[in-house]
């Protein structure tokens, strides 16, 4: 499996051109579906978003110990890292970053799960981008984030 | 081996008891239930290659499975319903989840043992056999209708059994292997020697034999020479290995074998193992299809690229030109009369460099080419004509825009003024303003958005251009090159006009109807059910379509239309788009189409489709047969219902849904089943039977469909049997009327909680257009009376729940009237026009009779 997505996201919002003035949302995607990450990196980006999409798990932990999202989107089922146990190191570390889980084995006991341990939304794949699209906007209502 | 009690061949000689109605019909039900499904997941999978998913590999698989098994079981309850094995049809079906298997195991079986594959059956899907350059050329041939050099490839494959036998496979990937481990070193020593190899390697006898014959006959036993090109897995596409291997030209049918060694060859070039080292790459088995095609006597050629790689010029399309072969010009060697076009049309010539032009690369008599002096006059003259430029370009925009890539093309124009695409490969160079950190969000910021938020995406991608509006039936033959195509209702009549058109969008349509299949064969950006786009749309208007975020934008985004074709990754050519689409050939079309032909059987079911109309045909059929053959049933007798129009019914009374007193021929006024009531009703009320008008004495007319009904009584079969079970609430009916299926299922009169119609219509004679425009009418009444309705291709279903009683009965009325409306509609609607006529008129006449019983 490639990985050539990671690593290439937007410059910092810090260190955009366009000043401080205006920050963008900043995103995390993780899946291990190379696909999910390749079609919903350039969609949040045509967006406005400031966005970076991981398919290795262990890459995508190491970035969130660098710096902070304001939005992680992440699979549950993955090789390595299960997606519960990323979601809690994410909320360990940044208690306000908003998380939505989306996975294909949506089952009642993992959404419960997943709830207890904060996530913001769960979506069950195959999902419209429409409907991630309204997750991350929800947030960004509920934390005043400007778009 | 034991031998049988005595108590057991008692049990075999006395007869078996038959198996209760009751559970028969339960099966009858769960059949029903899972043909329903089956047709949904198959809607649903469809859908998805729509712009509007995010799906993976894992909903490929499951969807699959799911598919798979209720295939599976569906096929079964039919053997337990009919007390048969069916071993045809469950043969049908393992070929068929074998099939299924195979593409997503990635396996597509190579049909051809001389791995000798025509052009003309060429394209993206078969990128494995033909490699990546050939696939593009049989793409712009077989799928875009542009005239390419004829040819064939041979595949990779043969690559792989010549290696093969040859014992240089292993040898191969053992000197990659160690390449990689070494970084290199001695990479210059390896290729010389494997190259060298390959170049003396002997060739499979039926290789050499089954190549030289093709050769002979591509150049007409000899009279033309032939193009010898490399077509390797990954040339141009994600990495490109541009110029890395070697294309023999003006090669004579004699020279085939070793013109082919050397192409082969020129996959392990040094500059292409220390690029797939530098790549990363040299874990992977390389492989070269070649391509074979005849030399195009070009009386004059050259490339174009798209994007103008200069910066100042980015804006723009260049066009190099020469007179004779191109080959030097793709060397750079030649001089070159140079044109600026701009990218949009009319595409204006910007600029243009007319150079002296000394000597040109003809074909040489007797095979390979020649160097000569260009006549004087023609020197400095310009090679190319207005005319000429402007097709160029529209060709050239036409092939970007289904690549989704900025393209560097090869072409020549023939001695008789025909243009001959050559090759197309993705640029390398991305256009200037596409680097990642552009943030293309700035560019739509400050953009008016005419609507957005609106219709389905059929296809994903970008499109801009002026719009054109398009009335229903309206003249197609004028529509401008580049425009965006706005239209009331999809209509796979526009399929003729996708090649010119940048963008479709429609106000009512489905993702998962014809014109939007071929919409994304095309790739032309479509979003559907916009609604009112027609309304808010002007002829003429520049908008930029954004089909994924469903967007539409007053005037061209420049910027947006860049980010399209400098994204990373092509959805289409993704492994999940490709497989999802190989995987539906299996599964969705319906040839099976007319029960009474001789064809419908289980051998002739080619897709799951196929098996699930057979089994829903077969399993009506049997319970009309059980209804009159069962022993239970025989007591309460199954009833012929006489109906004042041709129905040919038989009716199965489960509870209270006919009169007691009854006798084996009923009449209507016998009928105690509330919905089928109220549909009987519907039917007879009005004139809409016929929808050309009746003669007055509509009495004499129905009476004398009535004797014709009577006179029939003795020959069922000649009307086409037709069931509906029934109780005093529920009816379960199947109505095939000439080549129109009806189901209809209904609940009513219980708690408004348990209320519930389920209406399917399906089927029609007339072309594919009129059946499409015939479900849109049928779907918009529907939902004029809250049906919940879906359209798959010429398939309606409507759904309607928990209105209370009266309400839902007035809808079989309307339903009633509704399948008699449309059971000759199909021949008429001959224009879109017509549709929206006839929705006016039918809902107008369903009124004016509801006021009338009021």
């Amino acid at each position: 499996m490639t990985t050539d997505i990671p690593g290439t996201g937007s410059p910092d919002a810090s260190t955009d051109k366009a000043g401080p003035a205006r920050r963008r949302t900043s995103i995390l995607v993780l899946d291990d579906e190379p696909i999910v990450c390749k079609r919903l990196k350039p969609f949040f980006q045509k967006a406005g978003y400031e966005v970076e999409a991981y398919n290795v798990p262990a890459e995508a932990l190491a970035r969130v110990e660098e710096r902070r999202f304001d939005v992680v989107i992440t699979d549950l089922k993955m090789e390595g890292l299960d997606g519960l146990a990323f979601l809690g190191k994410v909320k360990a570390l940044h208690p306000d970053t908003d998380v939505i889980v989306i996975t294909g084995f949506a089952t009642m006991e993992t959404a419960r799960e997943s709830f207890r341990k904060g996530v913001f939304d769960f979506v069950a794949k195959p999902f419209k981008l429409a409907e991630i699209l309204d997750g991350v906007r929800r947030i960004e209502k509920e934390r005043g984030l400007a778009q | 081996m034991e031998l049988p009690s005595l108590r057991e061949l008692i049990d075999r000689w006395r007869p078996k008891p038959p198996v209760p109605f009751a559970v028969l019909f339960k099966k009858f039900k769960s059949i029903l239930e899972r043909n329903n499904s089956i047709l949904e997941l198959m809607g649903d999978m469809g859908d998805k290659l729509g712009g509007d998913y995010i799906f993976d590999r894992q909903y490929i698989l499951d969807s699959c499975e799911k598919l798979g098994d209720q295939v599976f079981k569906l096929v079964s309850d039919l053997s337990l319903l009919c007390q048969r094995k069916n071993v045809a049809l469950f043969t049908a079906f393992e070929r068929i989840q074998y099939q299924i298997r195979e593409e997503l195991a990635g396996r597509r079986a190579l049909s051809r043992t001389d791995h000798i594959l025509p052009l003309a059956e060429l394209t993206h899907d078969l990128a494995d056999e033909g490699g990546n350059k050939m696939s593009f050329v049989g793409d712009i041939h077989n799928i875009l209708g542009f005239t390419v050099p004829e040819g064939f490839v041979v595949t990779a494959g043969a690559y792989f059994d010549a290696m093969e036998r040859a014992g240089l496979r292993r040898r191969a990937a053992q000197t990659t292997d160690q390449l990689c481990q070494d970084m290199g070193k001695g990479v210059d020593e390896a290729s010389r020697e494997l190259r060298e190899a390959i170049l003396n390697m002997p060739l499979p006898r039926g290789l050499a034999k089954a190549i030289q014959q093709a050769a002979n006959k591509l150049s007409g036993e000899g009279r033309h020479l032939l193009a010898v090109r490399s077509s390797a897995w990954g040339e141009d596409g994600e990495s490109s290995f541009a110029g890395m291997y070697e294309s023999v030209l003006g090669v004579a049918p004699k020279d085939i074998i070793p013109a082919y060694r050397q192409v082969l060859a020129s996959l392990f070039r040094e500059e292409a193992l220390r690029y797939r080292l530098h790549r990363d790459q040299c874990r992977e088995e390389p492989a070269m299809a070649v391509g074979v095609m005849r030399m195009v006597d070009a009386q004059v050629s050259g490339g174009l690229y798209t994007y103008a790689p200069l910066q100042e010029s980015d804006e723009h399309m260049v066009v190099s030109a020469a007179w004779g072969l191109g080959k030097p010009i793709v060397d750079g060697t030649a001089e070159t009369d140079t044109y600026f076009l701009k990218r949009d049309p009319p595409h204006t010539l910007v600029s243009s460099e007319i150079c002296p032009k000394t000597t040109r690369l003809v074909l040489g008599p007797g095979g390979g080419t020649r160097t000569e002096d260009v006549p004087e006059d023609q020197s400095g003259a310009p090679c190319l004509t207005p005319e000429q430029l402007t097709q160029l370009a529209e060709t050239a925009m036409n092939l970007e825009r289904f690549f989704k890539r900025p393209l560097d093309v090869e072409w020549a124009f023939t001695p008789g003024g025909e243009l001959v695409v050559l090759q197309a490969r993705p640029l390398s160079i991305r256009p200037r303003y596409c680097t990642i950190d552009e943030d293309v969000s700035e560019a739509t910021k400050d953009v008016p958005v005419i609507f957005s938020e609106q219709g389905i995406s059929a296809m994903g991608g970008v499109g801009a251009g002026p719009v054109h509006l398009v009335d229903e039936g309206g003249d197609l033959s004028d529509f401008p090159y580049g425009a965006i195509l706005v239209t009331h209702h999809s209509s796979p009549r526009f399929a003729r006009i996708m090649p010119k058109c940048r963008g479709i969008i429609t106000d009512v349509g489905s993702a998962t109807g014809h014109m939007a299949t071929i919409a994304r064969e095309l790739r032309v950006p479509t979003l559907v059910g916009a609604g009112n786009a027609t309304r808010l749309l002007r002829e003429g208007q520049e908008i930029t379509l954004d089909a994924e975020h469903n967007v539409v934008y007053d005037g061209v985004v420049e910027a947006l239309c860049r980010y399209e074709l400098a994204k990373e990754d092509v959805f289409e050519e993704s492994w999940e788009y490709r497989t999802l689409t190989r995987v539906l050939r299996h599964v969705s079309p319906l040839t099976l189409l007319d029960p009474d032909a001789e064809s419908f059987s289980p051998e002739r079911c080619k897709t799951f489709h196929d098996i699930a109309r057979y089994v829903h045909q077969r399993a009506v059929e049997k319970l009309i047969n059980l209804s009159e053959t069962h022993q239970e049933i025989k007591a309460s007798a199954p009833r012929k219902l006489i109906t004042k129009l041709p129905l040919g019914l038989t009716v199965i009374d489960l509870e209270g849904g006919l009169a007691p007193a009854a006798t084996e021929e009923i009449v209507e006024e016998d009928v105690r089943c509330a919905p089928l009531r109220a549909l009987l009703m519907g039917m007879n009320a009005t004139d809409m039977w016929e929808t050309h008008a009746v003669a007055v004495d509509m009495g004499s007319f129905m009476s004398s469909v009535t004797r014709t009904m009577s006179a029939d009584q003795s020959h069922p079969s000649r009307l086409g049997r037709n069931l509906a079970v029934v109780s005093r609430e529920y009816l379960n009916l199947h109505l095939r009327l000439g080549y129109h299926f009806t189901v209809v299922d209904a609940y009513l009169g219980g708690s408004v909680n348990d209320n519930a119609i389920y209406f399917r219509f399906m089927g029609g004679v007339t072309d594919f257009t009129r059946r499409s425009r015939r479900a849109n009418l049928v779907s918009e009444i529907l939902e004029h009376f809250d049906f919940v309705t879906e359209i798959k291709g010429d398939m309606v279903t409507g759904r309607v729940k928990k209105h209370p009683t009266r309400a839902m009965l007035d809808k079989m009325f309307m339903l009633g009237g509704l399948i008699g409306y449309t059971r000759q509609l199909d021949t008429q609607l001959d224009s879109d026009q017509a549709g929206q006529h006839h929705l006016e008129e039918f809902l107008q006449r369903i009124s004016t009779l509801r006021e009338a019983s009021e």
